[in-house]
């Protein structure tokens, strides 16, 4: 017990470096090179640690107004996908469900694109957006489960299925909506593709309490979700309110995977592959991997956009195919490993 | 505040199944503080749905559910969890947890939402560990353990519950023979330790009979008997109950039932069953018995002494015989009667027993019904030389017999009588 408890700690050591390690990248960066000392000694002036540093004006606004911003909506959108990964994993008691693969977060943005074309972007100053998202998260959320569950369990084939089947089906009404949207088009290939170019400090006012206080309401959730770990009726022996743990959790991954993506678009994999890597780390328990997402979220998501804009600079590559070609091979790892599992993971 | 006469589970008519369906039709069962209760019946006999009932997973249609008093439909499931802990079957988490983690689990009915583990969690759960002897595995993800580990993590969990109402839902099944008998070990030192109710779904009778303090025996959905195990467990509710024919006799040293079950012999089970009539005695005479009865034969046993385990295994079979006090000679009216049971046989199988002046007019009423053409079989495993005590009359007898008779070499192959 003190072992894992131990080996906790030491995580979540590690994730807080590897988390400041990323943001002082992410901002230092890009076009113009700003060196790590640098960029911690801007950050310390910030926070009225030091006196201003001896750097040009030139340099300070790309650091507070180009990158700085970008890097927090990546930690941002990374912590509500990772989050929403554990909970929907959690709820789905299935190491393969994430927001992207249930189809939720092509509900979200389809909800998106449909406000946008309808010109409510506007509506309560990006709320409309948001709101939009959440609604068709929940919808595809709602529809992927009902579809999944057989019989008192949720099948990780069933579940697929009916994420890829909902996924095909939401992909098909974005086409058609595309087809109807003129010059909006690129608009909409941004929602689908997924990116955190420019976005600046207000879709980082929107999205942030969202993601902060849903992750602190998963926290009464984590306790519930090991119990629900050990099958329903298990569950229900111990104490926990079966369907209402089970409504609460959906709502909540649907609300943090809605936020993330009315500001990013679609970014896959980094829900799935968070949970998973960390319980690879330091177990399945919930009440651990929670706080552990939190830091590891926001590190993955930070690092794949700066790869994004830095491989091929100064062009830039899609954030969502980013993760996708480097989760889609994590995934296809899950699956292989799942026949003679071990580890984590059971299933 | 729980008074004495709500302590413990108490069922009261209860009637619940599922969809329009009925399973549970009426059934009562209390369970008392310190009482270990088994709950016995054949397949779909509303067990497994009289442990959901109780343990607030299946609310009934009619009748009702008390936990120390309280009714646990009308608790939120964190309270009804502090009053019933249920050890369920098998558990296989589909994360990898470790066996400590499992078992805390068991205390989350206990803690808030946010808490971590106090001090009493950790303890309740150690004490627990240490109780069903895993405490060692505490660090082992649950998949690398073994059936037997796994299931008494599983019982460590219930027990750190801390629940004064316990319920076993086939705790042993897939078990092997020393980890049930440890299990159930365990169960019965916290029943009468810590005074808790414990109702168990039983499979296995003996178990049930050798474990439990009362036995309720279901059927059809509802209760058919009720009492110790010696009142319950007999050969009466495994014919009604079970449909099955069985041997149930004491134990000696424990005096709870032991049931034997005798799988009938199939393809030998003739149309309208020929008699055979044994002469045994000193047990020689039984595994015959035994042999032919389980092929179809009306056995009819005699002439035997009482208290010979010849005679036992024939009174226990329920068998047509004749029997004289132990160590006696055999009067004229008993050889009478027995000679009257040979004449009618279709065939008198003669054991291999030791014939000493008690018994040795046995072999002469063998000798009669021989003559008088009815066919007679000697079972020879031990040669007639070592088991004469009657100084050359015995052998004498035997001899003759032999010239008219079959012989076989053990009763198995009195088998041939069916060829």
């Amino acid at each position: 017990m003190r072992r894992a408890a131990w080996r906790f700690r030491a995580t979540m050591v590690v994730l807080a470096v590897l988390l400041v390690v990323a943001v002082v990248l992410g901002v230092g960066l890009g076009a113009v090179g700003i060196a790590p000392g640098t960029v911690l000694s801007l950050f310390a002036w910030k926070l009225h640690l030091i006196a201003r540093p001896d750097v040009p004006k030139s340099v300070e606004i790309i650091v507070f107004q180009l990158r700085l911003p970008r890097v927090l909506l990546a930690g941002v959108v990374g912590m509500g996908l990772a989050v929403a990964g554990l909970l929907f994993q959690g709820l789905f008691r299935n190491p393969m469900a994430d927001p992207a693969v249930i189809g939720v977060s092509s509900g979200a943005a389809l909800g998106a694109i449909v406000v946008i074309l309808a010109g409510g972007a506007a509506i309560l100053g990006g709320l409309g957006v948001a709101g939009a998202a959440f609604a068709g998260a929940l919808v595809v959320a709602f529809v992927v489960y009902r579809l999944a569950r057989i019989g008192p369990a949720v099948h990780v084939v069933t579940l697929l299925l009916a994420g890829i089947a909902v996924a095909a089906v939401m992909s098909g009404v974005m086409s058609v909506v595309m087809s109807f949207s003129g010059e909006q088009i690129r608009n909409i290939y941004f929602w689908i593709l997924g990116g955190l170019s420019s976005r600046g400090w207000a879709a980082l006012q929107v999205v942030t309490p969202i993601v902060f206080v849903g992750t602190a309401a998963a926290g009464f959730l984590v306790n519930d979700l090991n119990l629900l770990a050990l099958g329903e009726e298990r569950a229900a022996q111990l104490g926990v309110e079966v369907e209402r743990t089970k409504r609460r959790t959906l709502a909540l991954g649907s609300l943090l995977a809605a936020a993330a993506v009315s500001v990013s678009g679609v970014i896959g994999f980094v829900g799935l592959m968070t949970p998973h890597l960390l319980r690879l780390v330091i177990g399945a328990d919930h009440r651990r991997l929670l706080p552990a997402c939190v830091l590891a979220g926001p590190t993955i998501l930070i690092l794949a956009d700066l790869a994004s804009r830095t491989l091929i600079a100064p062009e830039e590559l899609p954030l969502g195919a980013v993760t996708a070609v480097l989760g889609g091979p994590f995934f296809l790892y899950l699956l292989r490993r799942q026949r003679g599992a071990r580890g984590g993971v059971l299933v | 505040m729980t008074t004495a006469a709500d302590a413990g589970l108490i069922v009261d008519r209860v009637v619940a199944g599922y969809g329009g369906r009925d399973v549970l039709r009426g059934v009562s069962v209390a369970v008392t503080p310190g009482e270990i209760v088994g709950l016995v019946g054949p397949n779909g006999s509303g067990k497994t749905t009289l442990v959901r009932v109780a343990s607030r997973a299946l609310r009934p249609r009619e009748g009702g559910v008390r936990l120390q008093g309280e009714d646990p439909y009308g608790l939120p499931a964190r309270r009804a969890a502090r009053l019933v802990a249920v050890v369920p079957q098998d558990l296989a988490p589909v994360f990898s947890f470790t066996a400590l983690e499992v078992v805390l689990m068991g205390r989350s009915p206990h803690r808030s939402a946010w808490g971590g583990a106090a001090a009493e969690d950790w303890s309740s759960a150690r004490a627990a560990m240490e109780a069903t002897g895993v405490h060692h595995l505490a660090d082992r993800p649950m998949e690398e353990l073994s059936g037997g580990e796994r299931r008494r993590v599983v019982l460590a969990q219930a027990l750190a519950q801390q629940a004064p109402v316990l319920v076993l839902d086939e705790p042993t099944t897939h078990l092997d023979v020393r980890h049930v008998l440890d299990l159930l070990a365990i169960v019965r030192r916290l029943t009468a330790d810590e005074s808790r109710a414990v109702l168990g779904v039983f499979h296995d009778l003996n178990l049930a009979a050798a474990t439990c303090d009362r036995i309720v025996a279901l059927h059809e959905g509802r209760v058919v008997a009720e009492g110790g195990p010696g009142e319950v467990v007999t050969r009466e509710l495994l014919r009604e109950v079970y449909g099955v024919e069985a041997d149930v006799h004491p134990n000696a040293v424990t005096g709870r039932p032991v049931v034997a079950l005798h799988p009938p012999l199939v393809g030998t089970v003739r149309a309208g069953p020929a008699r055979a009539h044994v002469v045994g005695g000193a047990g020689r005479g039984a595994p015959c018995m035994r042999f032919l009865a389980d092929m179809g034969f009306e056995v009819t046993a005699g002439v035997l002494h009482a208290s010979d385990t010849d005679e036992e295994v024939a009174s226990r079979r329920n068998l047509l015989r004749v029997s004289v006090p132990p160590f006696s000679d055999i009067d004229d009216r008993s050889a009478e009667e027995c000679l009257a049971l040979m004449r009618s046989a279709d065939v008198v199988v003669v054991a291999d027993a030791p014939f000493g002046p008690g018994n040795v007019a046995n072999l002469r009423l063998a000798v009669e019904a021989a003559r008088s053409g009815v066919r007679v079989v000697l079972v020879e495993g031990i040669p007639m030389a070592e088991r004469d005590f009657t100084g050359g009359e015995a052998s004498r007898l035997w001899s003759e017999l032999r010239s008219s008779g079959e012989i076989v070499g053990s009763p198995d192959e009195l088998v041939s009588l069916v060829g």
